[in-house]
């Protein structure tokens, strides 16, 4: 059925065939680059895990086989601890982006008139292109035991001072709290196009019918809505799972291990101790876990497709 | 009346989403007495000395800045230039393995940074590639393809191929095609990529740290491994520069709030706030 009223997807394949020559040369400086950036570095990447090398030894790389992944495995430099506390960022993190994402998203739904709304939600979305590093570097400044203005405040209703970032039972809490001011504005965007995708004809027949508001979240949003917001949920996901640049200039990984996500560690064994091989390894098996989540988000992209327009 | 206060809470809403950020500009305008104030002063008298100060004392803040301007320009200009071609070629002459190609190209950006940059950097290395401006413009280019690809074969799918046949047969070359019939069309998509790169080079760090050099950085790379503190953090100096840092992007999403949506998403999907 789309493929007849879908002129493009109705393209014959041998229209690559007969223009063979122009395809190559569109291609050709992406494919160039591809290479070059990507294939190439991958399989030196794929090589040296297979390797003991560190840049410091001045050694050349010595083949080990899989020792660098049987190291991890068996939970050399607590790599399980540093994956299972990534989870728990990225699950907790997103719980709470979505939830507080889709409230607010609801509650700017009705917006359209309201004066001003452009510079209210540039505002309201400004947190999410922020330089992360500036803005670790200012939460900082913002969580400083001394002088910070969230320890003044919390003097001020006469608690006890907290060294957020300092000591080990606050530190996740606070840089995931940073996390989360920063990219719930993404979930009330994809509410907000979520939203737009409900058809007005049903709303207001929800509206004639007077479901309660539960009934018409779940049947009438819901059910138009779900895509963008898992495609949002699966962005989220995917982009909390490499955080590392509000991280280092927070607490570089610290308190002792505490907000030590894989991110942070890798590039630490890589660009601070310069253990290449076992890095490699590192990397090799983040990239095992990042594509199993890019074939989850192309599959429900293909899902919507399908279903869609 | 009930309208007003929704939208004054509404307001309330975005302004409470904003004050660490109104922190950080208003502590650019405090001296440093004032900065570490306890406790902090809400109320204080502005000054621009910091900003005075940042020009005059700090000879690399210009270089610094004038690097995150280049590198990200010119890496998004070149990153979308070539995307654009080998989106048109996705989108109207569906080669073999187009769809695992942009799969690879997708699963580069879903995998974390040092994961990407380590082979680059020994190649780097190898070659003797750091701290080199093309260098760096090239990584961050190819670092934007795949953004950009896909944003803008989603938008060249939607331009029918009518126009392109009709172009053809009415004896324009390819090129005509391409850059006169069809480009114009898909401007939105060339927007929202060209932004999108634009704002994730400029907030850059690690990459610029770790194939970049002291030529290269970039005013991320400068914050993130504190050159500016003299024995504790500067903080007047830190407010300053970034205040003037974040700005370009804030202006940006104000300015182009409606591509906000199809560039966060990798343009999988459209539509308005």
């Amino acid at each position: 059925m789309a493929a007849v009223t879908d002129p493009i997807a109705a393209a014959p394949r041998r229209r690559a065939d007969s223009h063979r020559g122009l395809v190559f040369i569109l291609l050709a400086p992406v494919l160039a680059f591809f290479v070059v950036f990507n294939t190439i570095p991958l399989l030196w990447l794929l090589g040296l895990s297979f390797h003991n090398f560190s840049l410091t030894s001045g050694m050349p790389p010595e083949f080990v086989g899989f020792q660098n992944y049987y190291q991890l495995w068996l939970g050399r430099n607590n790599f399980w601890g540093d994956l299972s506390r990534t989870f728990t960022f990225v699950a907790v993190g997103v719980t709470i982006q979505t939830l507080l994402g889709v409230g607010l998203g609801l509650l700017f739904w009705g917006s359209r008139t309201m004066p001003g709304r452009r510079i209210a939600l540039t505002l309201l979305f400004a947190p999410m292109v922020l330089t992360p590093v500036a803005t670790g570097t200012f939460f900082r400044f913002i969580y400083d035991p001394n002088f910070g203005v969230l320890n003044q405040m919390i003097q001020g209703l006469g608690l006890p001072m907290v060294d957020f970032l300092g000591s080990p039972a606050t530190a996740y809490w606070a840089v995931l709290a940073v996390d989360c001011w920063m990219w719930t504005p993404f979930m009330i965007l994809m509410t907000l196009a979520a939203l737009g995708s409900v058809p007005k004809a049903e709303l207001e027949a929800a509206e004639i019918d007077r479901l309660p508001f539960r009934k018409r979240f779940t049947l009438v949003i819901l059910h138009h809505g779900k895509f963008i917001l898992m495609l949002g949920i699966l962005l989220r996901v995917i982009d909390s799972f490499k955080t590392l640049d509000l991280i280092i200039p927070m607490t570089k990984g610290g308190p002792g291990q505490q907000t030590r996500l894989v991110a942070v560690e890798l590039n630490k064994q890589a660009f601070e101790s310069f253990n290449m091989g076992f890095s490699s390894a590192y990397a090799v098996y983040l990239l095992l876990v990042s594509i199993a989540m890019t074939s989850v988000f192309i599959f429900v992209l293909n899902l919507r497709r399908r279903r869609g327009s | 009346m009930r309208r007003s206060l929704y939208h004054a809470v509404l307001w309330l809403v975005a302004l409470i989403w904003f004050a660490p950020v109104a922190w950080i500009i208003l502590s650019a305008f405090k001296t440093r007495e004032d900065i570490l104030a306890t406790p902090p002063k809400l109320l204080f008298t502005p000054t621009l000395q910091n900003f005075r100060d940042l020009f005059t004392t700090n000879a690399s803040f210009v270089v610094q800045f004038a690097n995150s301007v280049v590198l990200s320009l010119v890496s998004v200009v070149i990153a979308v230039a070539i995307s654009f071609l080998a989106a048109y070629a996705f989108s109207r002459f569906k080669p073999k393995g187009t769809d695992f190609l942009m799969f690879l190209l997708l699963s580069v950006r879903m995998l974390p940074g040092p994961a990407v940059i380590l082979p680059i950097y020994l190649m780097y290395a190898a070659f003797g590639w750091k701290d080199n401006h093309v260098a760096l413009v090239l990584f961050y280019a190819m670092f934007s393809v795949p953004f950009s690809v896909w944003i803008l074969k989603g938008f060249l799918d939607g331009v029918s191929i009518r126009y392109d046949e009709t172009g053809r047969v009415n004896g324009g070359s390819w090129f005509h095609v391409i850059f006169r019939v069809v480009l114009p069309q898909v401007k939105p998509g060339l927007i929202a990529a060209f932004i999108f790169n634009l704002i994730f080079v400029w907030n850059e760090f690690l990459f610029n740290f770790v194939i970049g050099g002291v030529q290269t950085q970039n005013i991320p790379y400068a914050l993130a491994v504190g050159t500016y503190s003299d024995g504790g953090l500067n903080w007047t100096f830190i407010a300053t520069m970034t205040t003037i840092y974040i700005l370009p992007p804030i202006l940006a999403i104000y300015a182009f709030q409606k591509y906000l949506l199809v560039g966060m998403t990798f343009g999988t999907v459209r539509g308005e706030v």
